[in-house]
This record gives C-alpha cells, structure tokens and sequence, in this order.
C-alpha cells in the first residue's frame, strides 16, 4: 500500500486525488493547506481521514511514503526540500521550482537521501505522446531527431483562470518570475528538453504582449513568445506560446534523420511522415491516401480504447499514467518517467526565456 | 417602490450599506435599488473595476456617497477595510467556477474573512447572505408537491457534481455557524432563476443544446423565475425589515409560467428553434445511465449527468414565495407578463446585435 499526502488543497489538488483514488493499492493518508477551510472540504470530498494545516505536522503524524505537492509554484521548492529531508518522496506540479538552481538542489538532495522525485509534466504523458515515445524506441526516426518544434498555446477566452488572473493585478501567477509564462510553458518546454542531447542549450528568445492584450489595457503580461534552441550536438528546437493563434494548438512536430513524427495533442493524433517518395504524380496522389489512412487509423485507435473505458481526457489520463509510472518507480525500483536531466534542462530552457524577454 | 419608513426599518438612510460583488448583475441592480430607497452612504465592494461604468453614473446622478472599494475578499486586510462602520452587508459576491475547490475557496473562505471582520463591527446590525434555491434537496417532496424554506439542504453535491451550489451550501453552513458562535444577525436569501434584461441564456431547467439540439426537458413544469428588479428588490428588504434575523427566504416571483409557455414565447418573440420534447422519465433514464456508466469507467465521461442533479432540476414540484411576501413585504413590482416581455425584447436585441 503506497501511503500518499497532498499540500496544497486547490483545484489541482483535485485532479490529483481523482487519479490517485484510480490507482490501486494506494491511500491518501492526510491533506495539507495553510488555510484549514480548504483543508477540511477537500478531506471531506475525499473521504480522507486526516486533514492538516500544518506540513510537519502531515508528515510526523500520516507517514505519508509519497507526498504531491499541489500549491502555488514560489511554495514549490522550501515544501518539496521539508518533505525530502523527512524521507518523502515528492511528486512536485508544474513548474517544478521557480528557479533552475532551485531544481538541482531538490534532485541532489533527492539523490543524496535516496528518495525519489518528480515534476508535474503530465503532458508528456497523454494517449497520442505514449504512442509516439513507442514508436520512437522502436527506431522510427532512425536517431534523435535533428529538429524539434513545440507549440504549446494558450486561450484567454473561457478560462475561468485566466479571467481571475486579468482580473486580479495581485494574482499569484503575476508574481511569478516568468509570470503567465511560468505556470504554463514548462509542458512545451519539457517536450523539447526530452529530447536534446546536450546540457547546455544555447536559447534566443523573445517575447512580447499581444495586441489584443494591450486592447484592454493589459502591458504588464507577455503571452507571445518565439524561441530558438540549439544543443552542443546541433540538435534544435523552435518553441512557440501564443494566446492569440486560433485554434489554440498543443502540438509537437520531430523531424528525425529517417522519417518524422507529428503529434497533435488537441485531438490525440500521431501522424507519421515517412520519407518514401513516389515517381511523377504519383507523389500527389498516394501520399494523401496514406495520410487518409492514418487519420482513420487514429479514429479507430482513440475510439477503442473509449469503449474500453481507457480513454479519460488527455491531460487526466497524462496525470494517471505519470502517477502510477512515479509509483512503480518508488515501489518497484523501475526508471522514473521523466529522468532528472529532463527536468533540469526544461528549467535552465524557462530561466533562460524569462531572462531574455524581460530584457 | 415602498414608500420608505424610518420605523419599519433597522437601519436610517445615512447609515453605511456594504454590497460586496457589487458590479455583478444582481449585485448592480440591488446598489440601484437601496438608491431609490433613499439611502445615502453604499460601499460597493468589486474586485476588479470591470461593469462598474454604468453603476458609475447612476451613483454620480444620485446625491449618495457611493464608493467604490477595489478589494478582494480573501484579503483579511481588504474586509477589514471593507466592513469599517457599516450597517448592513449585503453578500452577493460569490465563486462562479467549474471546480470544487475554486468555488469554496471563492464563496465560503471569502466568507469566512469577511464573516470574522464583520463581527468585530459594532455598528453591524445584519448580515445578508445571498443563497441559491438549488441547495435544497426536492428527493423527499413528492411529485407535484411544494418546495419552501421549510425543505431540507442536500448534502450530496458531489454527486450531483455541481461545484457552485457546494459552494452556495457550505457559505450558508458558514453563517448559521457564525450566528450561533457569535450571536450574528443574518438573513439568509435564497434566489431562483434570476432573469431580465443583461441576460442571453435560456436555464437549464427549461432545456439544453449542449448536445447540438436543443432538448426541451421543463415541459409542463413550473420554473422558478425571478425578475431582477423583483429579486434585488427583495434582497434589499431583507437587509431593512425588522423582526426577521435568522429567517430564510426563497425569493420566487408569482404567475411563474410553465416550460412550455416560457419557451412558445421565446419561439414567438426571439427566435423560432426546434426543440424536442423529452419526457422526465426518459430523461431521468438517460442520467441513470450516464451516472452509471461514469461510475463504470472511472470517470472518463465526467458525472454531469446524474439523478440527483435530474431531480433537482427537472422534477415536476411547485415553489412558494409566502414567507417573503409575508415578513419581508415584498410584492414582485414588474408582472410575469411585463418581465417576460422586456427579457425577450432584450434578447431580440442582443440576437440582432450579435
């Protein structure tokens, strides 16, 4: 039985204890929030014993073996080292840490006490991004892919959490150093990161507010931003947020030194792109027929496994399939599902970013 | 409009009013009504300076000293500042979000914050909160019978999957708390389907084109429907009236039209859809098996659709506005007839404006 706490009583807090209570052989033990209302309600939603409003306290009296760490980010890290140091291992929401400094302390620590620890990148873990980290060890791209594109986007149109960040100037989320950017990037980011093979990325970003922003008077929020990235092998990556392009796309193309791969996680399609020419016009015609197929093939796929009641909502089934491959890993002694240089890349990649655009 | 009397009242007209969610719909309409009341010093409470315009003019065309204070409830300090010598708060600000937790965090936390700065305040002589006729639980009342005050609240809005209303029924919990711990003068006011002009959407109780169609589910119900100037109207009178701490009321206008008379004159006066009649029984079939089939696959089609949610909403019982007609005195002072008429012109205009 995997014993698991959880700080921080929010709305991510939820979706975590959703996945948790579908993961067999696990109990959440206690629940944590500074603000003991939160605290109590999600104790009760949950049927949670134990409800706390104080860290240490959680961990001396429930013994949690796993603790989520659920709060805002700039909590992240003095949270995820008290929980480490009393031999927990943590499961910490996106971003990681506000800081990359912040992130390699928490991993040597980790390492050093021989606990375990994870970031919140559960993007990286949805139907269509399984599929295509299958296909992707069985040699499909003939190598690490030569280029990389990441677009990962943002509405501002009907999300209840961005009209409480426009609406609020003391919202959390704008103090955060990379503001907006901060709390959302570091899914895109990530899925560049998996995949470059040096430690020290050279990045060129910049940044700007949408027009439709500064319509309503907002100048203080960036939520446009263009990156290069090119790693000490020649791997790169471009990286694009928008809160503007319509629709709003999560989508990851690898060009690889064989063949190709485009994911677009809005609609969980993997689509290959082989590199098989065809003479004359033939080339106009068989290709669309193969794409067609695939397409198809995708459908097929995506609704098979509905009827078998295995296909939650993307981001639900990322949070699951992550939670139970961290769990594996504790238990079992199986690779962590996201390796801690991963992690690390993908916030040195976000310091970066903050630290050109603001210039 | 009543004709304002010092004696029938708790407070006089130069005491201190507090509205929080004052640039809300409801919210703006009650910080209209307390000016026709004559009373001469509001505190709006707003979060952000958004719709704040229009409540902006009215309030420089009236002689009142109407602030308005740009603040946030889950800031002690903010209620602090907020409840400073006031009479009458009147709570309309509430969480409106999909999640559990956000709407707590948003309607009961915040009320809890201003709840303890309130209680500090010498000059309070009641607290109002605003509620929602949605907490009760109609699963005791038979087909036909009658919702009231008297009903109890449900307890399961987990399962009916409805984050809002939790919220409205923790707050209420909040209050009665407060009031027994603290000796609180409140009044708990519980609207049904506010509607009127500045709204486009037809309730849920009547039907839904979530699934591409609309699905007409009110048939021959009765739906709970208050109009704007009525309800705020009686929210205001809630704040005033003596002899009424620690009553609920249920805030349902008269003649209330029946789904099918509501929606026959939408067809007529806004826009001529198709709509499909679904049977109740039908309906509630088609939730059982949504529930279940949600319970089935862990969730992987959300519980939405659930019998107590069905019952709740779509099962066919009447509602009574005696209680406020008879302490708050409170007449709805615009006719079914004339409120449907001006919502529908609004929705007329706001389709060809669209």
């Amino acid at each position: 039985m995997t014993k698991v706490g959880i700080i921080g009583c929010g709305k991510m807090a939820d979706q975590h204890a959703i996945q948790i209570q579908r993961i067999h052989d696990t109990l959440i033990v206690g629940v944590c929030d500074n603000e003991p209302l939160m605290a109590r309600q999600m104790a009760e939603r949950f049927n949670v014993e134990k409800h706390f409003s104080n860290v240490q306290e959680m961990l001396d009296t429930v013994k949690p073996d796993v603790v989520h760490i659920t709060t805002p980010p700039p909590s992240h890290y003095p949270l995820a080292k008290t929980c480490l140091e009393a031999g927990r291992h943590v499961y910490v929401e996106k971003p990681f840490t506000l800081y990359g400094f912040e992130a390699e302390k928490l991993i040597a620590l980790a390492t050093q006490r021989g606990l375990k620890i994870t970031a919140g990148h559960n993007a990286q873990f949805t139907h269509a991004m399984v599929r295509m980290r299958e296909l992707i060890n069985n040699g499909y791209l003939g190598g690490n892919p030569i280029h990389i594109e990441s677009h990962y986007c943002y509405d501002f149109g009907d999300a209840s959490y961005a009209r409480a960040l426009l609406g609020n100037s003391n919202h959390w989320v704008r103090q955060l150093p990379g503001s907006l950017l901060q709390n959302i990037i570091s899914h895109g980011v990530s899925k560049i990161a998996e995949f470059l093979t040096g430690d020290n990325p050279m990045v060129i970003a910049y940044g700007f507010t949408s027009t439709f922003l500064k319509s309503i008077g907002e100048n203080n929020i960036i939520d446009e931003v263009r990156v290069i990235i090119r790693d000490e092998n020649n791997t790169t990556a471009y990286f694009t947020f928008s809160s503007q392009i319509k629709p709003v796309p999560h989508q990851l193309r690898l060009y690889g030194p064989k063949n190709s791969i485009i994911v677009d996680d809005d609609h969980e399609i993997l689509i290959k792109v082989n590199d098989k020419e065809y003479k004359s016009y033939l080339r106009y015609f068989i290709p669309p027929f193969q794409y067609a197929k695939q397409y198809i093939g995708n459908f097929s796929g995506n609704f098979k496994k509905f009827l078998k009641r295995d296909f939650h909502l993307p981001n639900d089934a990322g949070l699951k399939t992550l939670i139970t491959s961290f769990y594996d890993s504790i238990t079992n002694n199986t690779p962590l599902p996201l390796s801690y240089r991963e992690i690390l890349l993908t916030s040195k990649i976000m310091d970066e970013i903050f630290k050109q655009i603001k210039k | 409009m009543e004709s304002m009397s010092q004696n029938d009242y708790i407070i006089k007209q130069e005491d201190i009013i507090l509205i929080t969610g004052a640039n809300g719909y409801v919210g703006s309409k009650v910080v209209i009504t307390l000016l026709e009341y004559g009373f001469t010093k509001l505190r709006c409470l707003v979060r952000t300076d958004k719709n704040i315009g229009n409540l902006h003019q009215i309030a420089s065309n009236s002689k009142a000293q109407v602030e308005f204070f740009l603040g946030n409830l889950l800031s002690r300090e903010d209620c602090e500042h907020a409840v400073k010598n006031v009479s009458v708060i009147y709570h309309l600000a509430a969480g409106v979000e999909k999640s559990f937790a956000g709407c707590f965090l948003n309607s009961v936390v915040t009320t809890r914050n201003l709840l303890d700065a309130a209680i500090k305040q010498p000059t309070l002589k009641r607290f109002v909160n605003i509620s929602s006729i949605a907490v009760y639980t109609n699963e005791k009342i038979p087909r036909g019978g009658i919702l009231d005050e008297s009903c109890p609240v449900d307890t399961k809005f987990v399962e009916r999957g409805e984050a809002y209303t939790f919220g409205k029924a923790k707050q209420d919990e909040l209050v009665l708390e407060y009031a027994y711990k603290n000796n609180l003068s409140y009044v708990i006011v519980r609207l049904s389907v506010v509607f009127g002009p500045g709204k486009v959407k037809i309730s849920d109780r009547i039907g839904t084109d979530t699934f591409g169609m609309f699905l007409h589910l009110g048939l021959g119900n009765t739906i709970p429907l208050t109009y704007i100037d009525n309800c705020a109207e009686a929210i205001v009178l809630a704040g005033l009236r003596q002899n009424i701490d620690g009553h609920v009321f249920n805030i349902i206008d008269d003649n209330l039209p029946t789904s099918r008379q509501f929606l026959s004159q939408y067809k007529k006066q806004v826009k001529n859809i198709t709509s499909i009649p679904v049977p109740y029984w039908l309906w509630y079939l088609f939730n059982y098996l949504w529930e279940n089939y949600s319970k089935w696959s862990e969730g992987q089609l959300p519980p939405v659709y659930n019998r107590r949610s069905c019952e709740a909403y779509w099962k066919r019982i009447r509602y009574s506005n005696k209680k406020a007609k008879e302490l708050l005195g409170w007449q709805p002072r615009v006719s079914m007839n004339d409120a449907l008429e001006f919502f529908f012109q609004y929705m007329k205009s706001a389709k060809e404006n669209k």
